[in-house]
C-alpha cells in the first residue's frame, strides 16, 4: 500500500528546499573562496581584474585544469594517479622527437603537427591503459603503480633529453605555436579546450551510465561488483580518460615553449590532485564534481598570480600563502561527509 | 683579480696537457664522483661532463676506476658517499654537494678515512674536510650581467629580475648583482621573484610582470632556461618596450641565438659552464695518478660572452 | 550482588523526533528478561541509555534503588552494566586479547603485561567456548567467533547486568546452544540478563519474563511461561499476525528453469547439484560456513569456481561475471546488505536503478524517469522514507532490505536468489518479504531462499536443500520438512538411508 498522503509530500518539499540550500552552501565553498581572492587581488593591484590578466591566468590553468578533470574520474572511482606530471613531460618529449624526426620526410608542417597531436593522445591513452591493467588485473595499489611510473616516465624523458632540453624545430614550431597563442572570439584556444573538456567531463560524470558506475565503484566497490557493474573495465577506463586528458594538456603545452626538459610538469600531479580535492571531491572516492575541480584549479593559479602581482609578502613565504588558502577552502566544506 | 684567474687557468692547462701523455704505469686510483641527478638543464650538463671525464680518464689511465653516482637529494647523496667508501673502496672523491651544510659532515667522514677530496661548486661549511675546491664564479655570475645591463641601459630605466631556487648560490649571485646596481640609482629594480630555474615558472612570472609593469626596459633572467620562458612571455604580450634580456650560464641554444644574432634582445651572456665538472674530475684524477696535489682553491672564471667570442663557448654535443 | 533496574518515565529525543515516550518498567535482579519489539520500537535506544552510550532526554533509571545516569559506557561498566552490541565493536586489526582489554589494559610498570592479559583472555574465552589463541587477530575470525569475543569481553569486565542485543543473529545452532548454557551459568551466579532477539523460539526457551515495547512505549510485562510465540508476536505488532506465512501454492509441473550439476567452488562447495522449477520456492539450509553463500557467489562468477554445468531454461549458460547473470535473468541478493547489497552513501535513486541502468541511458541518463521509478517502487515495496533524495544510510534495516530487493528485482529476473532476506528485519517487515517471495513465485519465477532460520524455510519453501561442509546432504520436502530433519542433515547426524 502506498504511504503517500499529500500532507507529508508538501512538508517534505519544504524540507527538501532547506536541505538543498544547506548542501549548496558546501558546494559553493570553493567558489566563495575564489570570489574573495578575486576581490583581494583587485584591491591589491587593479591590474588583476583586467581582461588580459584573467585570460592569462585561465590559459595557464588550462593544463592543470584539463588533467584535474581526468583526475576527478580516477579519484571518484577510489583511485589516484601520481604520474601525470612525469607522463606529460614524457609525452611532450616523445612528441617533439617524433615531430622533429618526421619533419624531414613530410613536406607539410601542418601534417607533421597533426601526426604529433594524434601521437600524443594515443600515447596518453596507452599509458593510462597500462596503469589500469596493472591496477585491476595486476592487483597492485594505484598509489604504488603510479609512483613507479612517475619515476619511470621522468627517467625516460631525462634519458631522451640527455638531461637537457628537447626542442622543437623552428619550422614546425611556427606552425604549431598558434595552438597555444592564438584566440577564437578573443578567447585563447587553451581556454576553449579547457571549457569543452570540463563540459564533456561533467556530462559524462553526471549523465551517463559510465559516470554513475564510477561513483558506485568509488562509493563501495564490492556493492558495485554484486550489482553486476564491470568494475575492472570501468576502472581501466578512468585511467585511460586521465591519460587522454594528459595528452590533451601536453598538446597545448608543447607549443608554449616548444620544448620539454626534465623540469617539465614537475609537481603537476600534486597541483591536479589539490585542485580536485579543493573542488570538493572526496579523496576516498565516491563523490565529486567537475565544476568544483575547475574552480579548484583556477583558485590555485589565482593565488600565485596575485603573489606575482604584488610585493607585500616576502617571496620566501609564497608557498605558505598557497597552503593557508587551500586549508581555508577545505575548511569551508568540511562538514559535508 | 683577472690576472690571478688567468694564471690558474694556465696552470690547469699545463696539468691537462701533461696528462695527455700516455700513462707510464697501471694506476690504482679509484675515483668516486658524487653529483646531483639531471633534473634540469644545468645539472644535466653536470652529469654529461662527469661521464665525459670518466670516459677520457679511464682511457688515458688503464686501471683507473671512475664511479659516477647521481643523487636526487642531500640524504641520498650522503648514503652514496658511505657506499662509495665502504663498497667501492674509493681513495679519491670528487663531490658536487647537494647542499653545503648538510653534506659537510658526511664528506668530512670520508676525508677522515684518508680519501683525497675535491669539492665542486658549493663549498662546505667546514673547509678542513676538503683537499681542493673547484668552483664556478658566482660573484662574477651576478656582477657581469649587472655591469653589462647598466651600460646597455645607460644607467637608467626599469629592470625586473628572476631568481632561481632559494640557496646560498642564488643569494651570492643576487648580492653581487644588486651590489653593482647600487652605483646606478636611476636603474629601478621593480621586483625579483623566484622561478626555480624552470622555463614554465619563468613564463608565468614574466607574464605577471608584464601585467603589472607597463614600462620595462630590461630583464635579468639569471639563467638561460628561465630566459627561454621570459622571451616567450614577452613575444605573447607583443610588448616592444623590453630591449634586453640577459640569461646566464651559456646554454647551447642561447649561445647559438647569440652567435647567429637572431634575437636583438639577446646581446650577451655570462659563462658558468657545467664543464667545470669535467675539469674538476680530470684535474683531480690526473694529479692523483701522479701523486700530486691540486691548488687548494681553483675558481673557474665566469666571463662575459658576446657575439664576438661566443664560438668558444658553443658545445653542440653537450645537452646543455 | 545482583542488580535490579527501574526505568522511570525515560524520554529520548533525537532532534525534533521523540523515539522514547516516557518508558517505565522494572527488571528484577538475577533474572533473564526478554525485551521484545519490532524494529524501531526503541529497544536498542533504551539499552544504550542504560549502558551509557546515550543519555536520556527526560526521566531516569535506578540501579538497586539509587538513581544513575552514565555519561559514558566506561562509567556504566564500572557499575557492572555491559552492553554487547548488535553490530560489533571490535578493532579488527588487534588481537582477541587486545580487544578484550581495550581501554582496561593491564600493565607491569610502564609496559603492557601481555602475558597476564593473554592468560585472562584465554580464561574468558574458555567460558564462551572459543578455542582459538588469544593472540589471533580479530579480522581473521568468522562472524560467529567475533560474537563470542564480544561476550568474552563483557565477562572479563565482571558484568553484573549484561545486555545482549541480537546475540545469536550470526551463530550456528551449536554455538547458540553453548551461549544458552553460558547464560544459565551467569544466571546462577546472579547476573541479571536483558536479552533482545527477534527469534521468538529462543526467547521462549531462555527468558524468565518478557517486556514488550511498541513505537517507543512500554506495552506490557508478562512471565514467559504461559505465553505462546503467537501471543508474543501479536503483542509486538499490536495486531493478529497468525498468517505470518502465505499458503503454499502447488508447484506447476514444468521443466526446471535452473539446473546446476556437479558444481564446485574451491574451498567452499564440492560437487553440488540441484534444480528449481518456475513457480517454485527452493530453500537452502545449513550451518554457518556450510558454503551456501559461497556456492551462489561462485555460480554468479563472484568467486573462482572449478567444475560444473549450469543450464538455464534447458540451455547451457556460461556465467563468468555478474553481468552474465543479469543477461541470463538471474539476480542474487547478498546476505551482507551494507557490504555488498547497497551503496549506503549514495541516494535511493542511484541504488534502485544501478543494476538496470541500461534502461535509463539513451545514451544520457534520464533522472526524471529514475525519480518516477523510485516513487513507484517506494509505494510498491512499502519503503518508509522521509525524503526521496535521502541517502540509503538514512533508512532503517528493514527498509534498506526492501530497497535492496527492489534494486535487484528491477531487472525483472526469472531466477531470484535471496540470501538471508530477513536477517535483522522485524516481524512486520518479515511478513511483507514472505508475501513478496510468494508473489514472485506466482508470477512464474524460480525463487531460491538461503536462510539460517529453519522456521522460515519450513513456512515458505516447497523443498529445502541442506548443505554441510560444502556438500549437499539431502533435499527435504513434504512431511520430511521439519526442524528435526533439517538440523540432523545440517549437523550430519541423520541416518544415511
Amino acid at each position: 500500500m502506498p504511504p503517500a498522503p499529500t500532507t507529508t509530500a508538501e512538508s517534505s518539499r519544504a524540507g527538501d528546499f532547506a536541505r538543498v540550500l544547506s548542501r549548496r552552501i558546501h558546494e559553493v565553498g570553493p567558489l566563495i573562496g575564489l570570489v574573495l581572492l578575486g576581490i583581494a587581488g583587485t584591491y591589491l593591484n587593479p591590474d588583476f581584474a583586467t581582461v588580459d590578466n584573467i585570460l592569462n591566468v585561465l590559459t595557464r590553468t588550462a593544463f592543470i585544469g584539463i588533467i584535474a578533470i581526468g583526475m576527478t574520474f580516477v579519484i571518484i572511482s577510489g583511485g589516484i594517479d601520481l604520474s601525470v606530471g612525469s607522463m606529460a613531460a614524457l609525452i611532450a618529449g616523445s612528441m617533439i622527437l617524433l615531430m622533429n624526426a618526421i619533419a624531414e620526410s613530410i613536406a607539410s608542417p601542418v601534417l607533421v603537427v597533426v601526426i604529433g597531436i594524434v601521437f600524443a593522445l594515443v600515447l596518453g591513452a596507452l599509458f593510462g591503459l597500462a596503469h589500469g591493467l596493472l591496477i585491476t588485473k595486476g592487483r597492485i595499489e594505484p598509489f604504488i603503480v603510479t609512483l613507479g611510473t612517475l619515476g619511470i616516465f621522468r627517467a625516460y624523458l631525462t634519458y631522451f633529453a640527455n638531461g637537457g632540453a628537447i626542442t622543437l624545430d623552428n619550422e614546425v614550431s611556427d606552425v604549431y605555436s598558434p595552438v597555444y597563442y592564438s584566440s577564437l572570439l578573443g578567447v585563447p584556444i587553451p581556454i576553449w579546450v579547457f571549457l569543452v573538456t570540463a563540459l564533456v567531463g561533467g556530462l559524462v560524470l553526471n549523465r551517463t551510465k559510465y559516470g554513475r558506475y564510477v561513483q558506485a565503484i568509488g562509493s563501495n566497490e564490492q556493492v558495485a561488483r554484486y550489482a553486476a557493474v564491470e568494475v575492472d573495465r570501468i576502472k581501466i577506463a578512468t585511467y585511460v580518460i586521465l591519460g587522454i586528458c594528459v595528452g590533451v594538456a601536453t598538446v597545448l603545452y608543447v607549443p608554449r615553449l616548444g620544448s620539454a626538459s626534465p623540469t617539465t610538469g614537475l609537481l603537476w600531479e600534486l597541483e591536479a590532485i589539490a585542485s580536485v580535492i579543493v573542488g570538493g571531491t572526496a579523496l576516498k572516492g565516491g563523490e565529486g564534481r567537475i565544476a568544483g575541480t575547475v574552480i579548484g584549479a583556477i583558485l590555485l593559479s589565482v593565488i600565485s598570480n596575485i603573489l606575482n602581482l604584488t610585493s607585500i609578502i616576502s617571496v620566501y613565504l609564497n608557498a605558505a600563502v598557497q597552503g593557508v588558502v587551500i586549508i581555508i577552502v577545505a575548511f569551508m566544506q568540511r562538514s559535508r561527509r | 683579480m683577472k690576472s690571478a684567474f688567468r694564471k690558474l687557468a694556465l696552470g690547469a692547462l699545463v696539468l691537462t696537457s701533461l696528462a695527455a701523455l700516455p700513462a707510464m704505469a697501471q694506476s690504482n686510483v679509484v675515483l668516486g664522483v658524487a653529483i646531483p641527478a639531471a633534473t634540469h638543464g644545468f645539472t644535466g650538463g653536470i652529469v654529461f661532463w662527469a661521464n665525459q671525464a670518466k670516459k677520457d680518464l679511464e682511457k688515458a689511465h688503464p686501471g683507473m676506476k671512475v664511479i659516477v653516482k647521481t643523487a636526487a637529494n642531500a640524504a641520498e647523496q650522503a648514503n652514496q658517499l658511505q657506499d662509495l667508501l665502504a663498497v667501492s673502496k674509493i681513495n679519491t672523491l670528487v663531490v658536487f654537494p647537494f647542499e653545503s651544510a648538510a653534506l659537510t659532515k658526511p664528506v668530512a667522514e670520508v676525508h677522515n678515512k684518508g680519501v683525497y677530496v675535491t669539492v665542486v661548486d658549493r663549498g662546505l661549511t667546514d673547509t678542513s674536510a676538503q683537499d681542493a675546491y673547484v668552483s664556478g664564479d658566482n660573484t662574477a655570475f651576478g656582477k657581469i650581467p649587472a655591469e653589462y645591463l647598466a651600460k646597455a641601459m645607460n644607467g637608467k630605466g626599469n629592470l625586473v629580475a628572476l631568481r632561481g631556487i632559494a640557496t646560498t648560490l642564488d643569494n651570492e649571485r643576487w648580492d653581487a648583482f644588486t651590489g653593482v646596481m647600487k652605483n646606478y640609482p636611476d636603474i629601478k629594480i621593480l621586483d625579483a621573484k623566484y622561478a626555480n630555474w624552470n622555463r614554465d615558472d619563468a613564463f608565468k612570472v614574466m607574464q605577471d610582470y608584464l601585467t603589472r609593469f607597463k614600462e620595462i626596459d630590461a630583464v635579468w633572467a639569471a639563467d638561460d632556461d628561465m630566459a627561454v620562458g621570459v622571451l616567450k612571455a614577452i613575444d605573447q604580450s607583443k610588448r616592444k618596450d623590453i630591449k634586453i634580456v640577459f640569461g646566464g650560464a651559456g646554454a647551447k641554444g642561447m649561445i647559438k641565438t647569440l652567435m647567429d644574432g637572431k634575437d636583438p634582445r639577446i646581446q650577451a651572456n655570462v659563462s658558468y659552464s657545467p664543464k667545470f665538472m669535467y675539469d674538476a674530475i680530470k684535474l683531480t684524477g690526473e694529479a692523483r695518478a701522479k701523486g700530486e696535489k691540486l691548488p687548494a682553491t681553483y675558481i673557474i672564471p665566469s666571463v662575459l660572452i658576446t657575439r664576438e667570442n661566443a664560438k668558444q663557448f658553443y658545445f653542440p654535443d653537450s645537452p646543455f | 550482588m545482583s542488580l535490579a533496574v527501574e526505568f522511570r518515565s525515560v524520554v529520548k529525543r533525537f532532534g525534533p523526533v521523540e523515539v522514547l515516550h516516557g518508558v517505565s518498567f522494572r527488571i528484577e535482579p538475577g533474572r533473564v528478561v526478554g525485551l521484545l519489539g519490532e524494529n524501531g520500537a526503541g529497544k536498542s535506544t533504551l539499552v544504550k541509555i542504560l549502558s551509557g552510550y546515550e543519555q536520556a532526554t527526560g526521566g531516569d533509571f535506578t540501579i538497586n534503588s539509587t538513581p544513575h545516569s552514565f555519561a559514558s559506557s566506561r562509567e556504566a561498566e564500572h557499575e557492572g552494566v555491559v552492553l554487547i552490541h548488535q553490530e560489533f565493536n571490535l578493532a579488527e586489526h588487534l588481537t582477541i586479547a587486545e580487544n578484550i582489554f581495550l581501554g582496561h589494559e593491564r600493565v607491569k610498570g610502564w609496559l603492557l603485561d601481555d602475558e597476564a592479559m593473554n592468560a585472562a583472555a584465554r580464561e574468558a574465552m574458555q567460558q564462551v567456548g572459543l578455542t582459538v589463541s588469544p593472540a589471533t587477530r580479530v579480522r581473521d575470525l568468522i562472524v560467529a567467533e567475533k560474537q563470542l569475543v564480544e561476550i568474552a569481553k563483557a565477562l572479563s569486565r565482571n558484568a553484573r547486568l549484561l545486555v545482549m542485543d541480537e546475540p545469536t543473529a550470526t551463530l550456528t545452532p551449536s554455538e547458540t546452544e553453548r551461549l544458552f548454557a553460558l547464560i544459565g551459568q551467569l544466571k546462577a551466579r546472579g547476573v541479571t540478563i536483558v536479552y533482545i532477539s527477534h527469534k521468538l523460539d529462543e526467547v521462549e526457551r531462555i527468558t524468565d519474563e518478557l517486556v514488550i515495547m511498541r513505537d517507543g512505549s512500554f506495552v506490557t510485562a508478562v512471565p514467559t511461561r504461559g505465553t505462546s510465540r503467537q501471543q508474543m508476536a501479536n503483542l509486538m505488532v499490536g495486531r493478529d499476525v497468525s498468517d505470518m506465512y502465505p499458503v503454499k501454492d502447488p508447484v506447476p509441473n514444468a521443466a526446471p528453469l535452473l539446473k546446476v550439476s556437479g558444481f564446485s567452488v574451491p574451498g567452499w562447495a564440492e560437487d553440488v547439484s540441484f534444480d528449481v522449477r518456475p513457480g517454485e520456492i527452493l530453500g537452502f539450509a545449513g550451518l554457518v560456513g556450510a558454503g551456501r553463500t559461497e556456492l551462489f557467489e561462485g555460480l554468479l562468477g563472484l568467486r573462482p569456481r572449478r567444475a560444473g554445468r549450469v543450464e538455464i531454461d534447458g540451455h547451457e549458460a556460461v556465467l563468468d561475471t555478474p553481468r552474465d547473470g543479469v543477461r541470463h535473468g538471474i539476480a542474487y541478493l547478498s546476505e551482507d546488505r551494507k557490504g555488498k547489497g547497497l551503496h549506503v552513501t549514495l541516494g535511493l535513486r542511484e541504488n534502485l536503478t544501478l543494476v538496470a541502468l541500461d534502461r535509463y541511458a539513451h545514451p544520457l541518463l534520464d533522472p526524471a524517469a529514475e525519480r518516477r521509478a523510485l516513487r513507484d517502487k517506494v509505494a510498491e515495496f512499502g519503503i518508509r522514507t522521509g525524503d526521496l533524495e535521502n541517502r540509503a544510510a538514512s533508512l532503517s534495516g528493514g527498509n534498506q532490505q526492501k530497497l535492496a530487493l527492489a534494486k535487484f528485482l528491477h531487472v525483472d529476473p526469472k531466477i531470484i536468489v535471496l540470501d538471508e532476506p530477513t536477517r535483522g528485519v522485524d516481524v512486520g517487515a518479515k511478513r511483507d518479504i514472505y508475501f513478496l517471495v510468494q508473489r514472485l513465485a506466482r508470477e512464474g519465477r524460480a525463487v531460491i531462499v538461503i536462510s539460517s532460520e529453519l522456521v522460515e524455510l519450513i513456512g515458505l519453501c516447497h523443498r529445502v536443500v541442506v548443505m554441510r561442509a560444502g556438500r549437499v546432504q539431502g533435499t527435504l520436502a513434504g512431511d520430511r520438512l521439519t526442524e528435526e530433519e533439517l538440523i540432523a542433515h545440517a549437523t550430519g547426524t541423520h541416518d544415511h538411508r
